[in-house]
């Protein structure tokens, strides 16, 4: 039997679009720090994060928390600390009371792998796993009280792999098969993050039907994104458990699991290894990749750069001396300030952030103009309420002059 | 020669009165120290199950010297303490309910340690009054990053409450918060075993295998904090109830239905004690035998005939003077620091003979339901029910000022505000028949829930006859309605109550074991200490109206339609072309309404039947000047109409 993780009916878009509303105005308020300091791609790779969502709630839904399981125990396995891995599980499996297998969640029918283990951390789970607190996560808009086991605190040195799983359709995923995030959702969210320089490198990995259709609004660089199946395509789930009574495991993930449980933390398995491994009829879909925001060649990444926690290791031969943080944002803010300096500047900092371009770089006066007048006007409200105002005006006009 | 003798006087002076003296304080340098100990009760429970009871105990002085440096207490609970200055709190996750009619309601175990299920959260803080509620809203999310759970649920104002005197008494600085619906699995418990020296990997804690724990019939796990200013007391219990897999010999057979099933630790959890955590300061384990299984064993004749413990134990003591009970329990010892990887510690028991005994049972059994139908109201009802152990209640007489026997009963109940409590309709039952509600009720304090803000909140205080049989209190409810958003995903299986506490204050469960003393087990002095009889019912599963969710989508659709009619039609009628129309209308030579001129081209244009067309058109007549101006107003009025309909939406 194979299920389908689809979802037929039409998404109710409202949520979807207040969101990029919001997210809109924040990116505007972003925009000079995302000019000055756009490429980041020379800081050093400095630590892994994974977020892994199952987005499905009910039982017979298994097969996304193992999927999710199934990826949880890798990263872990390849050396992401818990305390680097923000898991959200829609529904409680592992204890539900129509599991006959209590505090176990197993991916295959043999049963050899009990995926919960005996040290999971669950840091979202049930009620809270909502888009909002997802969008929440990767943008680090938490309240303060929020403990640290909740937040994504990335850098922009960090790996961050997401990995998503549940009902989805073309542009969107269902959550808690009650709302759900549109590829625009998504990708502005990713774009915040990378204003936020909240990391370097973000692998999406999506396990859902149409998972291609998802990633058609990225636009930002260092993104790269693989999805289980193209647009029109349904994504399957592998096999079913006639013990646990449920499908346990997705086609994709099964496969993807494949491939990593043949490698351990010290293997140089490069992702486009992991990329040409899926097969069309294994999958019975099309696994998607999209390449053209990512600016490294896949044979030279290897895969343990997501899904493990493998550090480059810088040999010195005298003890580490740090450049103090005074310093560097003594130097930082001078490069905004006096755009003609920055050549010098960069040449004496060893480690700094090389300044992409001189021609960003005098645009920045402009944009922080723009983001202080912007900072005067205190609300929202007052540009719906001035566009209104400003609109009849334009159409009297439009209509004069064409009339 | 005098002073070489005063000298030695002198010296022996101060031998005699600084030595004891010195000892003493070596002795409380003693007590100065961290603790840990380890803890684990096993009993045989009347329904052929098997309870197991893990008590972790870990205390720290309080005393500067250290900072934020700990030997054995975990610094993350130190830290909570520190930061929001808590004088006490209770955390608990359980699943299942514990059964007081079977696994016992009128002793230590019952009322310290049977919870309610899902989370419970109460915590007493040492901060201005002003501040408690924002100190217990940071606490929820501080706790819902340790124990991988959904505290922060409990931060909304609309689920937690602060009880005046029903739930205990410390008005004021007391917030009470329940998520009934909160799973509980391995995730919780992780985090929880990280707070113990030893983690899982050394002492009892090492047998907790995660399938055979959670595959009970019920599983509490607790955490309790006392800060005070000697030091701060972490007190960690885990308690599960086990049916052990029954492996009985077949010359037993005939009567199996009668016989206890066999049971060791290690078919029970599926692994032995191999040794101590070795940072405990007291590792043991003991054996529970409740005073009635006792009697029925010393009915049989010789005593343990009927019973045998797999190990000889390393001590026996008996429980002291309990006047209601006519045989008191046995406790058996086990000392784990004996037993070794080549000699595990694997206690267990086998019966000889079928046994059948009954626990210590509270004197009331309580329940509560839920009455009505429909979506529309309903009403709440609390059931107790006398067990006729009268014998229990005897002693109460003489405590009691009249010469009437008189028991109080203390409820606390929360509902959440969506189901609207109407405190008038609160009628009490005794014996089946309505009593005047002023006979019974000494104290009452109500908090009628606020819409989204707080929930409802009632305490109230009986004093029941003690020859009564029943006793039932009904309130009623109306089903308030919520947000369409605030519904939570799973809408339709209903919503749930907390469970409400019952106690009854002059009743105290504690058990006195004649030897345990000497001991000093925190678990024996656990059970010795003043604990209130008290029972948690039942949650109640409320199902409340649904909306349609897929409505919005509905009025989306339909008002969008509306709106693209209107502003289709408008844009149509502004961009008419005047001109053409006032000629073509001057050809026809009536002035017809809009529509119908708009019908008339319609059918023109399907006949296929050219209107009259004039050579040129830009010749402008005077009147179209005129209706420029027409035009404009017609413009300004529709974006003052916009700018007015955004206006009201904002208010």
């Amino acid at each position: 039997m194979l299920l389908a993780n689809c979802n037929s009916k039409t998404s109710w878009r409202i949520h979807g679009l207040m969101a990029t509303f919001v997210f809109l105005i924040f990116e505007c308020a972003y925009l000079p720090e995302s000019v000055a300091l756009a490429s980041s791609s020379s800081t050093i790779h400095t630590n892994n994060w994974a977020v892994l969502v199952c987005t499905s709630r009910f039982w017979f839904n298994y097969r996304h928390m193992a999927n999710t399981l199934s990826l949880y125990r890798t990263v872990k396995r390849l050396g992401i600390p818990d305390d680097r891995i923000i898991l959200m599980l829609a529904d409680d499996m592992a204890c539900n009371s129509r599991n006959s297998y209590p505090a176990q969640v197993f991916n295959n029918e043999n049963h050899r792998l009990n995926l919960y283990g005996d040290n999971v951390e669950v840091d979202y789970r049930g009620y809270e796993v909502t888009v909002e607190s997802f969008l929440r996560v990767l943008t680090g808009r938490l309240g303060p009280a929020v403990p640290r086991s909740k937040r994504l605190l990335s850098d922009e040195g960090s790996h961050v792999l997401l990995f998503m799983t549940g009902h989805g359709g073309d542009q969107f995923l269902k959550f808690q098969d009650s709302e759900e995030l549109q590829s625009h959702d998504l990708a502005d969210a990713v774009k915040q993050m990378k204003e936020k320089r909240r990391f370097k490198e973000l692998l999406i990995m999506v396990d859902t039907c149409q998972a291609a259709t998802l990633f058609s609004q990225l636009h930002s660089l260092g993104v790269l994104a693989i999805g289980s199946s193209m647009k029109g395509e349904n994504s399957y789930s592998h096999h079913l458990d006639s013990d646990v009574g449920v499908s346990v495991v997705d086609r994709f993930t099964y496969y993807t699991l494949a491939f990593f449980e043949r490698l351990n933390m010290y293997n140089n398995a490069s992702l486009n290894s992991l990329f040409t491994s899926y097969d069309w009829n294994m999958l019975m879909s099309t696994a998607y990749y999209r390449l053209d925001l990512y600016e490294r060649h896949l044979e030279e990444v290897p895969v343990t750069n997501f899904f493990g926690s493998v550090m480059e290791t810088i040999h010195t031969d005298s003890a580490y001396v740090g450049i103090p943080f005074d310093y560097l944002l003594a130097t930082h803010m001078e490069t905004i300030s006096n755009p003609p300096m920055e050549g010098n500047m960069t040449s004496g900092t060893t480690g700094e952030r090389p300044i992409s371009s001189v021609h960003e770089e005098s645009n920045s006066d402009i944009f922080r103009r723009v983001l202080r007048y912007w900072d005067e006007m205190d609300s929202d409200e007052y540009v719906v309420r001035y566009g209104l105002l400003v609109m009849p005006v334009l159409l009297a006009i439009l209509i004069w002059l064409f009339k | 020669m005098a002073f070489r003798y005063s000298v030695i006087f002198y010296l022996l002076l101060t031998k005699a009165f600084l030595f004891p003296f010195l000892l003493e304080l070596v002795g409380a340098e003693d007590k100065q120290e961290e603790e840990f100990s380890e803890e684990l009760l096993l009993r045989p429970l009347p329904d052929r199950k098997v309870l197991a009871h893990f008590h972790f105990e870990s205390s720290v002085p309080s005393t500067e010297t250290y900072g934020q440096h700990h030997i054995l207490f975990p610094k993350a609970i130190y830290q909570l303490v520190q930061k929001f200055r808590i004088r006490e709190m209770e955390l608990s996750f359980t699943q299942g309910r514990w059964n007081y009619d079977r696994w016992g309601g009128f002793d230590p175990m019952s009322s310290s340690n049977a919870k309610p299920p899902g989370v419970e959260l109460w915590a007493v803080f040492d901060v201005p009054l002003n501040v408690v509620d924002a100190t217990w809203k940071n606490l929820s999310h501080a706790l819902s990053g340790l124990f991988c759970a959904s505290i922060n649920f409990l931060e909304s104002s609309a689920s937690f409450s602060a009880p005046g005197w029903g739930f205990r008494s410390h008005s004021g600085y007391l917030r009470y918060g329940a998520l009934p619906r909160e799973a509980v699995c391995t995730e919780n418990l992780t985090p929880w075993l990280k707070l113990l020296p030893c983690r899982d990997k050394a002492g009892l804690a090492a047998i907790m295998d995660r399938p055979s724990i959670y595959k009970g019939y019920y599983h509490s796990q607790r955490l309790k904090i006392t800060s005070a200013t000697i030091g701060i007391t972490l007190e960690q219990t885990l308690t599960v109830v086990l049916q052990p897999s029954i492996q009985r010999p077949s010359a037993y057979s005939s009567g199996s239905s009668f016989f206890q099933p066999n049971w060791s630790i290690s078919s029970l959890f599926g692994r032995k004690i191999i040794g101590k955590c070795v940072l405990a300061k007291t590792s043991l384990v003991f054996l529970e035998l409740e005073g009635n299984l006792i009697s029925k064993l010393e009915d049989r004749g010789k005593e343990n005939t009927a019973l045998e413990v797999s190990i000889t134990p390393t001590r026996m003591f008996q429980e002291a003077n309990k006047l209601q009970v006519p045989t008191s329990s046995i406790m058996y010892q086990f000392s784990v620091e004996e037993y070794s990887d080549d000699r595990p510690l694997d206690m267990g028991i086998s019966w000889k003979l079928p046994i059948e005994w009954t626990c210590s049972q509270a004197p009331f059994l309580t329940s509560r339901f839920l009455m009505g139908s429909g979506n529309e109201r309903g009403s709440i009802a609390i059931s107790l029910k006398s067990l006729g152990q009268k014998e229990m209640l005897s002693d109460l007489r003489l405590t009691s000022s009249t010469d009437e026997c008189k028991v109080r009963v203390v409820v606390f109940q929360i509902v959440p505000w969506y189901v609207k409590a109407y405190y008038h309709t609160l009628q009490v039952f005794v014996d089946g028949r309505s009593q005047a509600f002023s006979d019974l009720v000494k104290k009452i304090q109500v908090s009628p829930s606020e819409d989204k803000v707080s929930p409802g909140v009632m305490e109230m205080e009986l004093e029941l006859p003690c020859d009564v049989r029943s006793a039932a209190i009904t309130l009623e409810f109306d089903k308030g309605f919520l947000h369409i958003d605030e519904y939570p995903p799973d809408a339709n299986q209903g919503f749930d109550l907390p469970s409400a506490v019952i106690s009854f204050p002059d009743l105290q469960a504690s058990v006195h074991y004649a030897e345990g003393n000497s001991s000093r087990s925190p678990l024996i002095s656990k059970f010795q200490a003043r604990n209130i009889v008290q029972s948690y019912t039942e949650v109640l599963l409320v199902p409340l109206t649904t909306p349609d969710f897929s409505m919005p989508y509905n009025v989306i659709t339909f008002t969008c339609t509306v709106l693209a009619l209107y502003f289709g039609s408008l844009l149509n009628a502004l961009r008419r072309r005047v001109g053409e129309e006032e000629r073509y209308s001057s050809k026809v030579g009536i002035k017809r309404g809009l529509i119908p001129q708009v019908l008339s081209r319609f059918s023109a244009r399907l006949r296929g039947k050219k209107t009259g067309e004039e050579p040129s058109s830009s010749q402008s007549s005077p009147s179209s000047a005129t209706f420029g101006n027409k035009l404009l107003f017609k413009v300004v009025l529709v974006a003052l109409f916009a700018v007015v309909l955004h206006y009201l939406n904002d208010h």
